[in-house]
């Protein structure tokens, strides 16, 4: 969605616009509660939340909590802290992203731009893999990652995760090279230029606003996603598995500092990225639901 | 056999024909302009010619080599599209010389190419811009450029002056008539404008519904319409059709028509031949300039028709006026001087040019005399 | 000879699109729809810890409706699914229209309102879980402000845990639906709004009769992915509640895995995950029809 504001036709009284921007502002702080909490609450030492309130600033500010939850903190039975599994999460997040993005790419030109019999099928197929419950290939999946050997493995992760990605990248790279005109493609083969030189000198130079939209979509599908890390993680298990670990942890004192320092580790990355390029996220969100 | 040999050519979808069997040889040189409705086939047979559609039947062959099945890039043709198609991401420098690149040519004789044409064109201040920074028409000279740089058997045109507005349409059209003149090149031109058809061609191709209506030149096509849709296609206003019944009288074939008041009013052929068609119905084919007031009516004319009528409606268009009147029910429109008296209501004495008119059978509306 | 070449290289032109998209499309066929066979074909089967190939019929799914854990998670996804989306539907429209309405500061707040949805469900799951527990959240804090007798301990309340869930869902994804609703009405030719105002039209009646019915696809979207995300919800149950207190926040998704792979009722597990396709199913496959039909009209 971008930026560009209308003029509504819609004329608001003072009162009105009043109690809309308490309404509006409401909403905001709603939003804005738990990432306080978390913060506020990572910079305390515990017992000043569970003796203190919650929602008060810290009286003496501690980094501790950050430190514990990155290094020291007890995750399953090992106490590493989130570190070794953010580094798997990065493992396993930047060559699922590249690969499914590039994939995604030319699956798009071909879809609009060399279109065959029946192309539509082809593409409504892998549409509707973007849209299943994911409870329904969890068993095959384990079974074929297990006979392929890639059980417990980063490797494992990226290719679940470039299976069930490409649906979404291929939807975007489609829709965005459809409003790509036609005639440029056939002026590029009178000129001589095949299929991948087309790609590489007419479309790819072009294609960065939906590379970037692409790139964010799968980079926050696949970096917060819990339900294959569970599954199929095994000792390479990502930071949204480790986290859960570190909270449902039914041993010993509940280190909710930690807890919440741990929380805002995992949601950093994403975070960094919705700041950095939030118009493109929403642009992602927006494609992947309105198809039109 | 000719430079360029379309040769029986057929396009289906699936089971839909949409090309019938289409015959057309182009001599080096010539400027052949495909026109007609949306949806004739017009640029499929140019996507044909160029390599972007396949053909399903018959054959395309330039200098006697057949092109079917050739990839695009190896038909040794040049293409200018309707969008102009210039790739957004290079600079009018890059795009021009695209496709000599592709073709390996090295890179001083690129730009040798490049400068020639571009100061023909008059867009050499313009190389380093990107395809954004162009107006309109500097675009169309671009994507012309782009085309010229290839020096190609055979250019290809589609529908390329239908971006810009109404008067850098005029001007382009000129240009390209003058780039055709002094270069001698061969071209295949589509549009669906009459006016450009009539103005640019050496040969016209009149489609509609998959078939060639009409080969032939300008004046072939625009004085002998093979049909009464090639007859009210081309021309602007278009030849007024009306009903009437062929009587001989005097020896001589006359069309019989009703004026606005009932009357029956003959109007006589130059045409001999029509003996035929005694007592039966025809269709009337006048053009509006045959149909003037009598100090208008072309003197070198041996056979102008004096014709009473009411006239229904005057436009006043400047240079003409046009006049409206009612012929065998049907509105019939005169082109007269834009000082002619003519006023709406009141009856006037009309010239009709009777050595332009044509006649048409009404059963297959194709062309008798 | 060189024509023979250059024809190859036609031939292989043509031919080089399908080739890139083939893999694609295996790979689709065979994770997606092969999987998804393979799923039905277990939930025909006796398996329990590993797949086994012994026809049982339908007795997986007779057992599947005779749990009361299955039936419990039936009905938390309906409550579930039905006040989520009714909810961040009234949200999220509210919010749009509000935020429509020239606001200074439309830029601050947007952000605002979408962030969460940036945000794993593992994360939001972890701070509501904490900031809901009476122990030391939201209670406590009120009882601390001084309104002593508040009390709210749904997260531990067998009755109330799924309005948690409910509370956590709505946070995370009403900013998305607000963001959907707002392009839905910036795209809205402004030349109807006055037309209708014109013709005298209430700020109320112009939104009531005019504008909301033209939000009819931004409503449509907003039902298929709310309603998607709903039955698909396993990470915020889990990292929220775990399923608990008991069993009282079950959903489909938590009883298809622990079935799965914590009982070792693998049948059965694979019968519910059938019926959780099959309802999505249901959903997806018009609304992508329609979609995919539009498009090529």
């Amino acid at each position: 969605m971008s930026a560009v504001t209308q003029d509504t036709a819609v004329s608001t009284g003072r009162a009105t616009r009043v109690f809309l921007y308490l309404i509006l502002i409401l909403f905001a702080l709603f939003y804005l509660l738990p990432l306080y909490v978390m913060g506020v609450n990572s910079l305390k030492p515990l017992p000043e939340i569970t003796g203190g309130n919650m929602m008060a600033l810290p009286q003496t500010w501690t980094l501790d909590p950050w430190r514990s939850a990155w290094s020291t903190a007890q995750i399953g039975v090992e106490p590493t802290g989130l570190r070794p599994y953010f580094l798997n999460s990065i493992l396993m997040v930047v060559p699922a992203v590249a690969i499914s993005t590039i994939v995604g790419a030319l699956n798009g030109y071909v879809l609009t731009k060399w279109r065959f019999r029946g192309d539509t099928w082809v593409f409504g197929l892998m549409l509707f893999s973007c849209f299943i419950p994911f409870q329904i290939i969890l068993i095959p999946m384990a079974v074929v990652l297990g006979k392929l050997g890639l059980a417990g493995s980063v490797p494992g992760l990226i290719l679940v995760h470039v299976v069930y990605g490409i649906g979404f990248t291929t939807l975007y790279f489609r829709n965005y090279y459809a409003s790509f005109p036609t005639e440029l493609i056939r002026a590029a083969q009178i000129d001589g230029a095949g299929f991948f030189r087309i790609f590489w000198r007419i479309l790819l130079p072009v294609s960065g606003p939906i590379a970037v939209v692409s790139v964010i979509w799968q980079f926050t599908n696949i970096w917060n996603d819990f339900l294959f890390g569970v599954s199929f993680g095994g000792t390479s298990q990502p930071m949204t598995v480790a986290l859960n670990n570190l909270v449902q942890s039914s041993t010993g004192v509940k280190e909710y500092n930690v807890h919440f320092a741990g929380a805002i580790l995992a949601a950093l990355p994403t975070l960094f990225v919705y700041i950095v390029a939030g118009r493109y996220f929403v642009r992602g969100l927006m494609a992947g639901s309105v198809k039109g | 056999m000719g430079f360029l040999d379309i040769r029986n050519v057929t396009k289906s979808y699936g089971q839909v024909e949409v090309l019938h069997r289409v015959d057309i040889a182009v001599e080096e040189g010539e400027f052949l302009v495909l026109v007609g409705p949306s949806g004739c086939g017009k640029s499929t047979l140019l996507n044909m010619i160029a390599g972007l559609e396949a053909i399903t039947g018959g054959e395309i062959a330039i200098k006697d080599r057949v092109i079917n099945g050739v990839h695009p890039s190896k038909r040794n043709i040049a293409m200018v599209f309707q969008s102009y198609a210039l790739y957004p991401n290079m600079t009018v420098g890059q795009n021009m010389t695209f496709g000599l690149e592709m073709h390996g040519v090295p890179k001083p004789e690129r730009d040798k190419a490049l400068v020639s044409v571009a100061k023909l064109l008059q867009i050499d201040h313009l190389l380093d811009r990107k395809p954004g920074q162009l107006s309109g028409g500097q675009r169309q000279r671009v994507a012309m450029g782009r085309a010229l740089v290839r020096n190609p058997d055979v250019f290809l045109f589609d529908e390329p002056l239908s971006n810009l507005d109404a008067k850098l349409r005029v001007d382009m059209r000129t240009e390209i008539k003058k780039l055709h003149h002094n270069l001698k090149t061969t071209i295949v031109y589509v549009t669906h404008d009459q006016i450009e058809a009539m103005t640019l061609s050496t040969r016209i191709a009149v489609m509609n519904k998959g078939h060639v209506q009409q080969l032939g030149t300008p004046k072939e096509i625009y004085d002998t319409p093979a049909n009464v849709f090639v007859a009210t296609f081309m021309g602007s206003p278009a030849m007024n059709i009306v009903p009437a019944t062929l009587v001989i009288e005097g020896g001589r074939p006359q069309a019989a028509v009703t004026d606005a008041e009932g009357q029956v009013r003959h109007l006589r052929f130059s045409q001999p031949g029509l003996a035929a068609w005694e007592g039966k119905p025809i269709l009337l084919g006048i053009r509006p300039e045959a149909i003037t007031d009598p100090e208008g009516a072309d003197r070198k004319s041996g056979n102008i028709v004096a014709l009473r009528n009411r006239v229904t409606v005057t436009e006043p268009a400047g240079a003409d006026t046009f006049v409206t009147m009612t012929l065998s029910g049907k509105d019939a429109i005169a082109r007269m001087r834009a000082d002619a008296n003519v006023v709406a209501g009141q009856a006037f004495d009309f010239a009709v040019n009777m050595e332009k008119a044509v006649a048409f059978d009404p059963a297959t509306e194709e062309r008798i005399a | 000879m060189a024509a023979t070449e250059a024809d190859f290289r036609t031939k292989l032109q043509d031919w080089l699109p399908k080739l890139v998209l083939a893999p694609s499309f295996a790979v689709t066929l065979l994770f997606v729809y092969g999987f998804i066979l393979f799923t039905v074909v277990l939930s025909f089967t006796g398996s329990k810890m590993l797949p086994r190939y012994d026809w049982v019929g339908f007795e997986n799914y007779q057992k599947l409706f005779a749990l009361p854990a299955w039936n419990t998670a039936l009905v938390n996804i309906a409550i579930f699914a039905t006040l989520y989306i009714v909810i961040c539907t009234l949200i999220g429209l509210m919010l749009a229209i509000f935020l429509d309405q020239k606001i200074r500061g439309e830029g601050m707040l947007r952000p605002i309102y979408l962030y969460p949805m940036a945000l794993s469900f593992i994360v939001t799951g972890t701070a509501w879980k904490w900031f809901l527990d009476p122990g030391i959240g939201l209670q406590r804090i009120m009882q601390q402000w001084g309104w002593e007798s508040f009390t709210f301990t749904w997260i531990k309340d067998g009755e109330m845990a799924l309005y948690t869930i409910v509370i956590a869902a709505v946070w995370q994804t009403s900013g998305f639906v607000m963001a959907m609703f707002l392009a839905g009405l910036r795209g809205i030719d402004n030349e109807i709004l006055k037309a209708a105002q014109i013709d005298g039209a209430s700020n109320w009646q112009l939104y009531r009769r005019i504008v909301i019915p033209l939000l009819r696809p931004a409503f449509l979207s907003a039902f298929v992915i709310l309603s998607h995300l709903a039955i698909k919800s396993y990470d915020l149950v889990i990292a929220l509640t775990g399923g608990g207190p008991g069993r009282a926040t079950e959903m489909p998704a938590t009883f298809m895995y622990s079935y799965t792979f914590t009982r070792n009722q693998m049948g059965i597990g694979a019968s519910s995950a059938v019926i959780m396709l099959m309802t999505i199913a249901a959903i997806m496959v018009p609304y992508l029809y329609a979609e995919l039909k539009e498009k090529k009209a």
